[in-house]
């Protein structure tokens, strides 16, 4: 069997080791920690913002990445990206992904902004603003991290498609899974798995909405990789609810992490979690072993493929020193830093930074290439922010670029042998 | 106190970017209010510790089951500067007599052991543990181990060769720890005819308590002293080539990584050449079986599902669960992965009078499965953890080389 | 408005003059142009001088900061944190100094006394190993905001009126004297009269120009700019110096949770200029280097420039480079060298010296007006430090644990509580998250912002103090001023911190797109 080391247990990865491992690879993650899933909202953005609000990603990509040869995407719109969203739909089926790359939803942020993107899991897509809607935005009050009533005042003034309009008001349960003014939303989410506790919210729901209105509320409902408690909770409540993502941990990405790690388990791969790869050991272009440090010793796992997945700047996947040296640290790959040079930070916090899209480069399979463009092992790819080009938080494109990279990545080793 | 903080691991709170994933895996914050969480008494806290007194007694919840160090994606040693934090407060304020106790495993272990039946009656005894709960605060339910009668130790005179003897097969060092010596010996001896299946001759020097009770209740120095003596006795055999193996989880990660970074003994010669030599007895097997050196063809079938328990110590070897993969190559034997973090003992946390309740509730999900899965037995790499888990289930639970032992044929 | 003194700036200088005239028995009224501390005060490293920095240098500036330094930690103790400081000649340091500064001590009135290199290490297990010589004095950190709230607290409670947000717009004339000024009331928009007896410029490294606008020109306050750097922890508990003439980067302070690198001197174009120089960043970090191994791979958090009232004229003998320019206080006459009277300039000196500069102006102020009343502000505590106990680094911590169940944490870092900021805001309608920062220290911690900022502006908005529209502005002000002393020194683990923070915003919020211009 083909042995694979992944490094890296965000969601580039994770789909990754998933693909190989349903393709009959004999996959093992290597993780540092928990991947970054849990910090991200849970929707699958493909591209919001080219720069101006994108509504149909699908057909935008093409044009916006022919003016972008240095972009992830030039690599994986089209086909890779489709397939890949395919494949993950079926995969995450438990959460009822929807939407596709045909059109953004607009889903509203804590903020009250309405928020490009391309697929969410049913609970967040019924939050969709595009043609307008009444809402009562409903916090939770000892959950400090989502504020309903400066929610709906910005949604009030927030700028639809086609002229639509958001009709806003909120309110405040004060259902909470245990004392004191300051609970986590995790341990909301925990709670509300247990059909009793939805039935307490669900009570004070039933009295806070009106006739035509959806709920929205902090996306704490259910911990557990499905739907369920959030459809139970609609019906109990007699309304539609939807899902807001909140400050991290951000429990729908937990959600998508659980469902993912099952998965991977089920499949019959392998998680290692709390080691660091620090190295490769090769010969004649091709990596024989991935030097692991665990607890005591660095020791090597042989491999006939290897993936590197270990995110951006964010995550430690690449480095900026404090001489403003930028640094792949696991593996020493060669980066390609801002271009043009420079320092790539911009004098106003929302400017353009392109430093943060750093990273490593990589060719039409996915291998990290040096100066040459040629690559650097015949056998190591690279997938999801490590990849040097996109700032995913700005362009809203982060997840499309995981999924599209770890899915292709793994069907390239796949055909390889 | 003057044990300064290792910059390994106080400097680690520099990584925090405050995402809070160790606290949405902490076991203790889950199941009670009272204990904020690993990122506010870690990271977040650490920051305000200074001269003066403890700030913070919330702090004094936390289980030091590692997990918040294992799951923190950007390398902050959470636990271990919770570890420092707490021992530090309890130097400060005083440890209690049932801490002093309940850290030296050894004392009770010789105590218990020439009286074994007697001891083991009494340990079982209802008024008897009432009384032990008044007086020092170790809580009546709390599961406790059973004496072996004769040590382990004492059993295994020939295997006691020289470091570095050429002998006819390789031979390994294995570190059996205070558990397998004076409670659990029949795992002691499973380990032992085990390794020696694989060809392998087995040496065991004598050898002492690796420290982490004291550890773990705030005595470093006394710690430290029990570290240098059995390092001290391990480091000859490392020296000359021999791998260590160990059945103790805990006592093994001790060795690897914890007394040289929360007991500040990075600079201890013979810790690092112990450290360096030191497995944990699955993974050593599975490492054999990558390398095509485990005798998979004398595993004979056994055909039963168990619920496996990959205990909070283990994680920290950064292994993976290397028990699993070596229960997967017994045929018909279907091991399954409990889904829940920590049974809650945690060492010695969950025999505190103040703590036992909090360590029953961290432990139900772990319980509730091992309870419905209607299997004869559970499987755990931790003897605490076996203990603890055997105890509120009423399910034995086994040592996963004990699987193994058994589809040998061995017993 | 009348007052019987007109004080302008809202600096340590401004407020301890308030303080001191109100406690005089005069009427007293602040104007300071922003918020309280914004100036140079709240921009400075935290060192309350032992006056060992300058016992070769500049010995007057010396002898005035030890007997400040005891005064301080009396009537300031809330302020203050006995952190102790320590000398030390590190390998790039020049050997002989250490026995020239052991005397200026002993001449000037400077406590100091040699500890064992091996005493120097054990205490600070983190200072350069390679040390020759250590000497412990009675340095300590202070916090200019405690301070600075104290101080006004207590001209209040003397009856003085602080007035933040009131830009001087002109300066009232009555002949040859100076009778008050025209301010424009940046909150209630709106243009005041203040009409006084007699006016004191306290605006520090702005008294030039305020001298000017008053028809007294020629006064130079030039502003010696300094840069400083605050690490994520305290690398040290003791404030270290390097025991050599004053330099660049000489200075180590441990204050609150984190310790400051301080600092650079170069003359900046004008004292509004707070920019950031990377060469200056990159000296700070080799300078860290040299006295705590392996600084640069610490977490820096934040940066920030002040600027120094240096005050020369032509009749000093004149040092052009800011770093040699003295540190000593300076009083301006205008009677006597301009022929204005009602009107004296304090300027020059330091934070440590802050409350004798307001006796000199207002003893001086007394005699002009031939109304010599004796100061007091040296045996009289500020509130809040009645009881003497200095400053617990552990305070915050005690404090969330004992308020834990029942309060909200906002700002995790800096352990700042929802009530604590519902409480400043309704002390102070309109207050954006700067002034919060400054009062309780909102998103100064590793996270700078990240996930406190939402939550602040969340608050503000939830409470009525900010419609949609003010926490939306609230929100992105903030965070662009955090960016403005993140950027320079963006590396490391700072870098992730910050790509962290964007995915909150921009990923999880889109502020980006919330419905408001993002300031420029």
């Amino acid at each position: 069997m083909t042995r694979v080391a992944v490094i890296g247990a965000g969601l580039a990865g994770l789909v990754c080791a998933l693909r190989l491992a349903q393709g009959g690879a004999d996959v093992t993650v290597f993780s540092r920690g928990t991947g970054g899933l849990h910090l991200t909202p849970g929707m699958i953005d493909v591209l919001g913002y080219a720069p101006e609000r994108v509504e149909a990603p699908g057909e935008t990509l093409a044009g916006w990445v022919a003016a972008r040869p240095e972009h992830p995407y030039a690599q994986l719109a089209g086909a890779p990206l489709e397939e890949a969203l395919d494949w993950f739909r079926g995969v995450a089926a438990p959460l009822r992904y929807g939407g596709d790359l045909a059109a953004n939803m607009l889903l509203p942020t804590a903020a009250g902004v309405a928020r490009p993107t391309a697929m969410a899991p049913a609970g967040m897509a019924a939050g969709d603003l595009r043609g307008g809607r009444r809402v009562v935005a409903v916090g939770l009050r000892a959950l400090k991290d989502f504020f309903p009533a400066y929610l709906a005042d910005n949604l009030r003034r927030a700028a639809l498609p086609g002229g639509a309009a958001v009709e806003a008001r909120h309110a405040v349960a004060t259902w909470s899974p245990r004392p004191g003014a300051d609970v986590q939303g995790h341990y909301f989410a925990r709670a509300l798995d247990e059909p009793g506790a939805r039935a307490g919210l669900a009570a004070e729901l039933r009295a806070i909405v009106e006739p035509g209105e959806t709920v929205l509320m902090p996306a704490v409902l259910g911990m557990r990789a499905s739907a369920e408690a959030w459809e139970d909770l609609c019906e109990r409540a007699g309304a539609p609810i939807a899902e807001v993502p909140t400050l991290p941990p951000c429990i729908p990405g937990m959600r998508l992490n659980l469902l993912l790690t099952r998965a991977l388990g089920e499949a019959g791969g392998r998680m290692v979690v709390g080691p660091e790869a620090v190295g490769v050991d090769g010969s004649g272009g091709r990596i024989d072993a991935v030097r692991i440090r665990d607890a005591a010793r660095v020791r090597a796992v042989p491999a006939d493929h290897v993936v590197l997945a270990t995110g951006g700047f964010e995550s430690g996947g690449v480095e900026l020193d404090s001489y403003g040296a930028v640094r792949e640290p696991a593996l020493g790959l060669p980066v390609a830093g801002p271009p043009g040079g420079g320092r790539g930070l911009g004098p106003r916090h929302l400017d353009e930074h392109p430093l943060m899209a750093a990273g490593v480069r990589v060719d039409d399979r996915l291998r990290p290439v040096d100066a040459s463009g040629a690559p650097v092992w015949g056998n190591l790819r690279a997938a999801g922010s490590i990849i040097a080009g996109a700032v995913p938080w700005r362009e809203k494109s982060g997840e499309g670029i995981a999924i599209a990279a770890g899915h292709r990545a793994a069907c390239t080793i796949l055909e390889d042998t | 106190m003057a044990h300064p903080l290792h910059d390994a691991v106080r400097g680690s709170l520099d990584n925090c970017v405050k995402c809070t994933i160790c606290e949405t895996y902490c076991p203790v914050s889950a199941a009670t209010p009272l204990f904020p969480g690993p990122k506010y008494v870690g990271p977040q806290a650490e920051r305000f510790r200074g001269e003066g007194p403890s700030p913070d007694d919330s702090l004094t919840w936390c289980s030091s089951c590692g997990i918040c160090t294992h799951v923190c994606p950007q390398g902050v040693k959470i636990a271990e500067i919770n570890s420092i934090a707490k021992a530090e407060m309890a130097a400060e304020r005083g440890i209690p007599l049932r801490d002093r106790l309940i850290a030296r495993p050894t004392l009770a272990g010789r105590l218990g052991a020439p009286v074994a039946p007697l001891a083991n009656r009494l340990a079982r005894n209802r008024l008897v543990r009432a009384a032990v709960e008044r007086a020092v605060g170790v809580h009546r339910r709390a599961a406790l181990p059973t004496w072996a009668g004769r040590t382990f130790q004492s059993r295994t005179r020939l295997r006691r060769q020289p470091p570095g003897r050429p002998g006819e097969r390789p031979a390994v060092v294995y570190f059996h720890g205070c558990a397998a010596n004076y409670y659990e010996t029949h795992t002691a001896e499973m380990a032992v005819r085990v390794l020696e299946m694989q060809g392998l001759d087995v040496i065991v020097p004598r050898q002492g308590c690796c420290g982490l009770p004291l550890q773990s209740n705030g005595l470093y120095p006394a710690a430290r002293h029990y570290v240098r003596r059995l390092a001290g006795s391990l480091a000859p055999y490392a020296r000359a080539g021999h791998d260590i193996v160990s059945t103790s989880t805990s006592c093994g990660l001790m060795l690897k990584r914890e007394a040289r970074e929360i007991l500040d003994m990075e600079d201890d010669d013979d810790l690092r050449a112990v450290s360096g030599r030191m497995y944990d007895i699955c993974e050593y097997l599975a490492l054999m079986h990558e390398r095509g050196e485990l005798r998979t063809d004398l595993l004979t079938p056994l055909d039963m599902e168990v619920p496996y328990h990959a205990p909070c110590q283990l994680r920290g070897h950064g292994v993976g669960t290397p028990a699993m993969d070596l229960m997967r190559l017994i045929p018909g034997l279907r091991p399954r992965q409990v889904d829940a973090v920590c049974c809650g003992v945690a060492g010695t946390y969950g025999l505190k009078r103040e703590k036992y309740d909090v360590a029953m509730a961290v432990g139900e999900p772990v319980f509730g499965q091992v309870r419905e899965s209607g299997a004869e037995l559970s499987v755990c790499d931790s003897e605490t953890c076996r203990w603890h888990i055997a105890e509120a289930t009423g399910v034995p639970s086994v040592h996963p080389v004990a699987m193994l032992h058994r589809s040998y044929g061995l017993g | 408005m009348g007052c019987d003194v007109l004080v302008i700036g809202g600096g340590a200088t401004g407020l301890g003059v308030v303080r001191d005239a109100a406690m005089r028995g005069w009427s007293a009224v602040l104007v300071e142009r922003v918020d309280l501390g914004q100036g140079t005060t709240g921009r400075f490293h935290g060192l309350l001088h032992s006056g060992g920095r300058y016992v070769v240098s500049d010995p007057r500036s010396a002898t005035e900061c030890a007997e400040e330094n005891a005064i301080l930690r009396r009537i300031a103790a809330d302020a203050v944190e006995d952190t102790g400081g320590l000398f030390v000649t590190t390998p790039a340091d020049d050997p002989a100094y250490a026995d020239r500064f052991l005397a200026g001590c002993a001449e000037h009135g400077v406590a100091a006394e040699e500890v064992p290199v091996a005493e120097a290490l054990r205490r600070e297990p983190r200072l350069n190993p390679a040390i020759s010589r250590a000497f412990e004095v009675a340095d300590a950190s202070i916090d200019s905001w405690t301070l600075l709230w104290g101080n006004a607290r207590s001209a209040r409670e003397h009856g003085a009126r602080i007035l933040p947000y009131h830009w001087v717009t002109g300066v009232l004339r009555d002949g040859d004297r100076v009778a008050g000024v025209t301010a424009q009331d940046n909150r209630g928009h709106r243009e005041v009269r203040i009409e006084a007896g007699f006016t004191i410029n306290a605006a520090g490294v702005w008294a030039g120009q305020l001298a000017d606008m008053a028809g007294c020109p020629g006064v130079t306050v030039v502003p010696g700019k300094g840069i400083m750097i605050a690490m994520n922890h305290r690398l040290v508990g003791t404030v270290i110096n390097r025991c050599e003439l004053p330099g660049d980067g000489d200075i180590l302070v441990p204050i609150h949770t984190v310790c400051v690198i301080g600092t650079t001197d170069v003359k900046a174009p004008t004292p509004d200029d707070l920019s950031i120089a990377r060469d200056q960043v990159q000296e700070m970090l080799d300078a860290g280097e040299v006295l705590v191994p392996g600084f640069r791979e610490s977490r820096a958090l934040h940066a920030w420039s002040g600027s120094r009232p240096l005050f020369t004229d032509e009749r000093a003998d004149g040092a052009q480079d800011t770093r040699h320019m003295s540190r000593g206080l300076a009083l301006v006459d205008h009677l006597e060298r301009d022929g204005v009277e009602g009107f004296l300039t304090i300027t020059g000196g330091k934070l440590t010296t802050y409350r004798l500069m307001a006796e000199t102006v207002v003893d001086a102020m007394g005699e002009q007006l031939g109304d010599p009343r004796p100061c007091r502000t040296a045996a009289e505590p500020l509130p809040g430090s009645e009881d003497g106990r200095p400053y617990w680094l552990g305070s915050r911590l005690r404090r969330q644990e004992e308020v834990m169940p029942d309060d909200q944490l906002i700002c995790e870092c800096e352990l700042m509580q929802r009530s604590r900021l519902e409480a400043a805001a309704a002390s102070r309608p309109g207050l954006n998250l700067d002034d919060v920062r400054r009062v309780l220290r909102l998103g100064m911690g590793p996270c700078q912002g990240g996930f406190c900022t939402y939550r602040a502006a969340g608050v503000l908005h939830a409470i009525g103090d900010a419609d949609g529209p003010r926490a939306d502005e609230l929100l992105l002000q903030f965070l662009h001023h955090r960016w403005l002393g993140i950027e320079p020194i963006l590396a490391g683990r700072g870098m992730r911190q910050a790509c962290i923070d964007d995915w909150i915003f921009q990923g999880a919020l889109d502020v980006e797109h919330l419905p408001v211009t993002p300031p420029a």
